[in-house]
């Protein structure tokens, strides 16, 4: 195991950050940390990195206490916290050499520009950091990162701002580090459908509290779905569901829409049932039930 | 990480970044302005200056020479060197913290206390560097452009003269008192800057101390007598203790000598206390500090 945390608690004077968070990441996995903006990821994340100071709770990392072993666990570790903010009077190459100095690593030209060219910015690199673009600013951010070859990267946010091409940039770099190179990764955002797509097992928190955590192909099972439902008639439509074996899973929204909880497979015979009694369906929108929740954590709409 | 390697890349950053030339640039219109000045008023600035000493003495030779000049820049001069200093020390921890640097630089595998410590000596550094680059233009292209004679230093009732073999030393220890006084300076200053997030709040608290003690320290009233001693502003202008110099029974100037010594001694000292007091605090600060930019 590379990470274990344990009864985590940050309190900001009487505002509580982080409540009773526990989760543990092994080696070689990418660990999705998912939440809306102001869950208490970052600064779960500034603790694990012994950036700031938990007010309780327990942090290990490959197997020793952060608080007690801080230089030789970051050696390890390769962070982009938040935004990648590097020295804008400088050039990419230049940050780049600085901060794999600062390492404490001797890493050789050869790694600096093999690091560059691994995020794509070989081309740019002896431009200052002023003139780089958002795309280019978090791709150099992980470079950072990456550049003394850590066993853990904590990637904070790395796809705020960019677009969909460098969302994918991003994602594909995730993947082969995972794959190819076999480094642990946690990767937080506030979008479920990112850490879909990388992840293989994943945590979500709201208010800094666990929520849930297990494997990604667990917890988004495919065959359970949530659906909601716009129809023409939500009244006559609710007593004919409520008739059948989908009324356990029935909720009428306040907007009129119908939420039923069924298995995937059943979709099709719900449509089928509802158009055969002349109730027009005007839309009917699929969604995992944790993709549901997530929503609705995020909109703040009870779904 | 080798701690001189922190020194190195510190520095590094410093002269990279174009504020860090703000300082050198002005010192330099300054020095000039100031030279450019006595080169062509000087002597009748010298005459009026002189004017209660000519009836009882013959002064004769080059007495508005390099020398002198360099005494009254630094005179003139060590009053507002400090603000050059803040700006840069007061940058070095407020500056990372504002531009987002200082949780990079903390997610990479260096003990704060080195870190602090690094950065401190790389303004230190700075500091001196500062210092050199005003004895160059204050002292070197004044001897060049005024010439080197014995000097005489000009006080409210009496005259100092000494002679131009006996100068350059003490100008080395007024300088290098000069750096220690600039670097208490530095060293507060970076101190400072640990509680802010851009370096406008260091540079201007600085300042503000500065000329709050300077006030006390110019007020005679009795109430204030105890702190004074303790002030550094007090002890900041402690170089001039090199040009008083010691006189025999034939009222002729010992060479070598400095008449109070052991002031000029203290006056150190209680810099150097100055000093490792804010560096000490800070890197008891700096090690407990969550990092929230």
């Amino acid at each position: 195991m590379i990470l274990e945390v344990e009864h985590l608690k940050k309190r900001f004077g009487n505002f509580v950050a982080v409540d009773d968070l526990s989760f543990s990441v092994q080696q070689g996995e990418v660990y999705g940390f998912l939440g809306q903006n102001g869950a208490g990821k970052s600064t779960t994340i500034r603790m694990l990195l012994s950036l700031i100071s938990p007010t309780s709770g327990s942090i290990q990392l490959f197997g020793k206490s952060i608080t007690e072993h801080r230089e030789e666990i970051l050696n390890q570790m390769g962070a982009v916290v938040e935004k990648p903010d590097l020295y804008k009077y400088l050039t990419g190459y230049e940050n780049l050499s600085l901060f794999a100095k600062m390492s404490g690593k001797p890493i050789s030209k050869e790694t600096i520009n093999n690091t560059l060219a691994l995020v794509g910015l070989e081309k740019r690199c002896h431009d200052p950091v002023r003139v780089y673009s958002q795309g280019m600013k978090q791709r150099l951010g992980i470079a950072v990162a990456l550049v003394h070859d850590p066993a853990f990267i904590i990637l904070d946010e790395p796809t705020n701002g960019l677009d969909p091409q460098g969302i994918a940039d991003i994602r594909n770099l995730i993947l082969y580090l995972s794959k190819e190179r076999k480094k642990t990764v946690l990767v937080s955002s506030h979008l479920l459908s990112e850490i879909e797509q990388v992840a293989d097992s994943m945590l979500i928190i709201n208010r800094g509290k666990k929520i849930v955590e297990g494997r990604v192909n667990e917890l988004l099972n495919p065959n359970h779905v949530r659906l909601e439902i716009t129809v023409d008639d939500d009244q006559k439509a609710k007593q004919l569901i409520e008739n059948t074996s989908w009324s356990k899973g029935l909720k009428h929204a306040p907007d009129g829409k119908l939420i039923v909880e069924t298995e995937a497979q059943a979709v099709g015979q719900l449509n089928k049932l509802l158009v055969e009694n002349n109730i027009n369906v005007t839309s009917l929108r699929s969604m995992n039930s944790l993709e549901a929740y997530f929503l609705s954590l995020t909109t703040g709409n009870e779904v | 990480m080798k701690f001189n390697t922190i020194v190195y890349l510190e520095l590094y950053k410093i002269f990279r970044k174009p504020r860090t030339y703000i300082a050198f640039g002005a010192i330099a219109a300054i020095v000039g302005l100031i030279q450019l000045g006595f080169y062509a008023d000087g002597k009748s600035y010298m005459q009026f200056g002189l004017q209660s000493f000519t009836d009882s003495f013959d002064i004769n030779g080059n007495i508005m020479n390099g020398y002198l000049m360099a005494y009254i820049i630094l005179q003139l001069m060590l009053v507002h060197v400090p603000l050059l200093i803040a700006l840069v020390a007061g940058d070095m921890i407020s500056g990372e913290a504002a531009q987002g640097t200082l949780r990079v630089l903390l997610t990479k595998p260096i003990s704060r206390a080195k870190l602090i410590a690094g950065k401190f000596s790389a303004t230190a550094i700075y500091t001196i560097a500062l210092l050199i680059w005003m004895a160059i233009w204050a002292l070197g292209i004044s001897m060049i452009v005024f010439g080197v004679d014995d000097m005489l230093i000009l006080k409210s009732d009496l005259v100092t003269q000494i002679v131009k073999t006996d100068i350059l030393w003490r100008y080395a220890a007024a300088f290098g008192f000069a750096a220690l006084a600039m670097t208490t300076v530095a060293a507060m200053s970076f101190f400072l800057s640990l509680f802010a997030e851009n370096s406008i709040g260091p540079i201007m608290a600085t300042m503000s101390i500065i000329i709050v003690f300077t006030i006390l320290n110019t007020l005679d009233l009795p109430i204030f007598d105890t702190v004074k001693p303790f002030l550094f502003t007090s002890h900041m202008l402690g170089w001039k203790g090199f040009f008083d110099v010691q006189i025999n029974e034939n009222n002729e100037q010992i060479v070598g000598s400095i008449e109070n010594l052991p002031a000029v001694m203290i006056s150190g000292g209680i810099l150097l206390l100055h000093i490792i007091g804010f560096l000490i605090a800070s890197i008891v600060v700096f090690r407990k500090k969550d990092i929230l930019s």
